[in-house]
């Protein structure tokens, strides 16, 4: 099964849409009517089908793409459990939410809550990768149980906050508060951070699984990793200490 | 009196004799260890293989196989790829967080990579390791792959949760007589070179090389699973049934542990090839009759490039 759906935006979104509803997961074998058919909630409007607003070339194959704006599409490819999702432009809120496996490119930017848990929920997305090229909105991976969120520009306020394991990379710059409440999980920021005052300065080293898990985000996702962020030290911040503690920052030093 | 007819076979004046080496069926993991350089690779490679030549009295077999340049390895950083090999299934877990808790956990800037990541397979060594770092430990998944990153007062050790084991084949073998030790040993010595970083085959002797080939049990002690091979001792020509020569005056054998047949039997017609040379009389090879091992590596058949019988 090589094949590839597409789904291609009709027009240009007006409203929010709701799309945490589609099962993302069952899509890759579905014909294309039965993928038109999977319902979705349109703010103002109520509910609606995929197929009132997108084209859909079905093709079974493990890849999805959809293609168009989606900065006000939320929930894509919530529950996710394999194959890989591909977003040709933005993502709205809560890209990912509840995801256990597989991988979402976002080519744009992510709205705010990629890969977070819903308010209430304790655990955000429990494995799978979500890569951002673009930047992510404020919460992403706030109660992230496991898995990868790799953010090529920068990331808002909170990420990762309330995180229980997984790993945040971000190449550009960190918004406040990261990590805040988390109690593992890591925070990798290449860019610029400034830790919570929940945190506490360990060591400057270099952490053994960095270059494997840069590595694999450069040779699976061409991420934009050097040979410096291979080799490099980096500051490592203990947290949150308002909580089990175990949790890191890691802030390269070029 | 020779066992074997000289001339029929020959590869620059060195007759290969028409027998085969007889190997055994274990069970093999692979092990990539990486480190900040060449040197601490390495260093941890030779410990992790050292007291391993034979199952005999080292309980596992290993060597390293070749060196790997950082785009081979898992965090790009230079490595070397460790064979270990074992009699059963159940043994080579054992063996494996033995070696790596002692050798490579504790070698200067080192991480630990399962080497067969396809073998369905698969035994616990990060997971029986992690309790070192006393509740400390942290794990990461990273593309489909566990570790896990126990603190060290160096930094921290990363070893992979789960390495692959398959069934492998040990007791590959060649043996070199020659018409003196000097001759026997450059001989030996070309061949180790010539087989140096050939994928899937290592030589677990001291420097790849044996001189002190054994047959089973013993004709004096009594409980020996093996005694010396005095066949072919050139001093005990004259006392026992020998299989040597006239002209030779030493033996050194070579043994190869892999991950299978084709890569033994690759890796022999290198060697072999190696060792015809001024000063080698003729090659032979180590085996019980065919009835105790279910490989057999017919040296003329290798040697002309039909690679191993069975």
């Amino acid at each position: 099964m090589s094949g590839e759906t597409t789904l291609t935006l009709r027009r240009a979104l007006t409203q929010r849409v709701d799309a945490s509803t589609v099962a993302w997961d069952a899509l890759r074998g579905l014909e294309a009517a039965a993928i038109e058919g999977q319902e979705i909630w349109v703010d103002g409007t109520g509910r609606a089908r995929l197929g009132d607003l997108f084209k859909v070339a079905a093709a079974p194959g493990e890849r999805i793409r959809l293609v168009g704006d989606l900065g006000r599409m939320d929930g894509i490819g919530a529950g996710l459990a394999g194959g890989a999702l591909v977003v040709e432009g933005d993502a709205g809120e809560y890209v990912g939410q509840g995801m256990r496996g597989g991988s979402i490119e976002v080519k744009g930017r992510a709205g705010p809550q990629a890969g977070a848990a819903l308010p209430g929920a304790k655990r955000g997305m429990t494995g799978g990768e979500i890569v951002v090229r673009g930047s992510a909105g404020a919460g992403a991976g706030s109660g992230l149980r496991r898995g990868l969120i790799a953010v090529e520009g920068d990331v808002a306020e909170g990420a990762g906050r309330a995180m229980l394991a997984g790993s945040i990379v971000v190449f550009g710059a960190v918004g406040a508060e990261p990590g805040l409440w988390s109690k593992r999980g890591s925070v990798v920021a290449l860019g610029t951070v400034t830790p919570p005052a929940t945190y506490r300065y360990a060591c400057t080293y270099r952490p053994s699984y960095l270059p494997v898990t840069l590595g694999y985000l450069k040779r699976r996702y061409g991420c934009p990793v050097t040979p410096d962020h291979l080799s490099g030290l980096y500051r490592r911040y203990s947290g949150d200490l308002a909580e089990l503690g175990a949790g890191e920052i890691l802030e390269w030093t070029p | 009196m020779p066992r074997w007819s000289w001339a029929e076979v020959e590869i620059r004046g060195v007759a290969i004799e028409d027998t085969f080496a007889e190997a055994f069926t274990m069970r093999v993991s692979r092990v990539v260890i990486t480190a900040r350089s060449p040197r601490w690779a390495r260093e941890a490679a030779l410990k992790m293989t050292g007291f391993a030549t034979s199952v005999i009295g080292c309980k596992c077999e290993a060597g390293i196989e070749r060196e790997l340049a950082p785009d081979e390895t898992p965090d790009n950083r230079p490595g070397m790829s460790v064979l270990l090999l074992t009699m059963s299934k159940d043994d080579l877990p054992v063996r494996l967080i033995e070696r790596v808790g002692q050798t490579i956990l504790t070698c200067p800037t080192t991480a630990c990579f399962d080497g067969l990541p396809d073998a369905p397979d698969r035994v616990g060594v990060g997971s029986a390791l992690r309790v070192f770092g006393d509740g400390f430990q942290g794990s990461k998944m990273v593309g489909g792959r566990r570790f896990w990153r126990i603190p060290v007062m160096e930094g921290e050790f990363l070893v992979e949760d789960k390495f692959g084991l398959q069934k492998g084949i040990g007791g590959g073998n060649f043996l070199i007589l020659a018409t003196s030790a000097d001759a026997a040993l450059a001989a030996a010595e070309a061949a180790v070179d010539a087989m140096a970083g050939l994928p899937g085959v290592i030589l677990p002797f001291p420097g790849g090389v044996v001189r002190s080939g054994s047959k089973v049990g013993s004709r004096r002690t009594k409980g020996m699973i093996a005694s010396t091979n005095d066949a072919f001792c050139p001093t005990l020509r004259a006392v026992t049934s020998t299989a040597l020569p006239e002209s030779v005056n030493s033996v050194l054998e070579i043994v190869l542990d892999g991950v299978d047949a084709p890569a033994i039997s690759r890796a022999m017609r290198v060697g072999i090839d190696a060792a015809c040379r001024q000063g080698v009389v003729g090659i032979t090879a180590g085996n019980y009759g065919g009835k105790l091992g279910p490989h057999h590596f017919h040296l003329r058949q290798i040697m002309s490039g039909d690679g191993p019988a069975k």
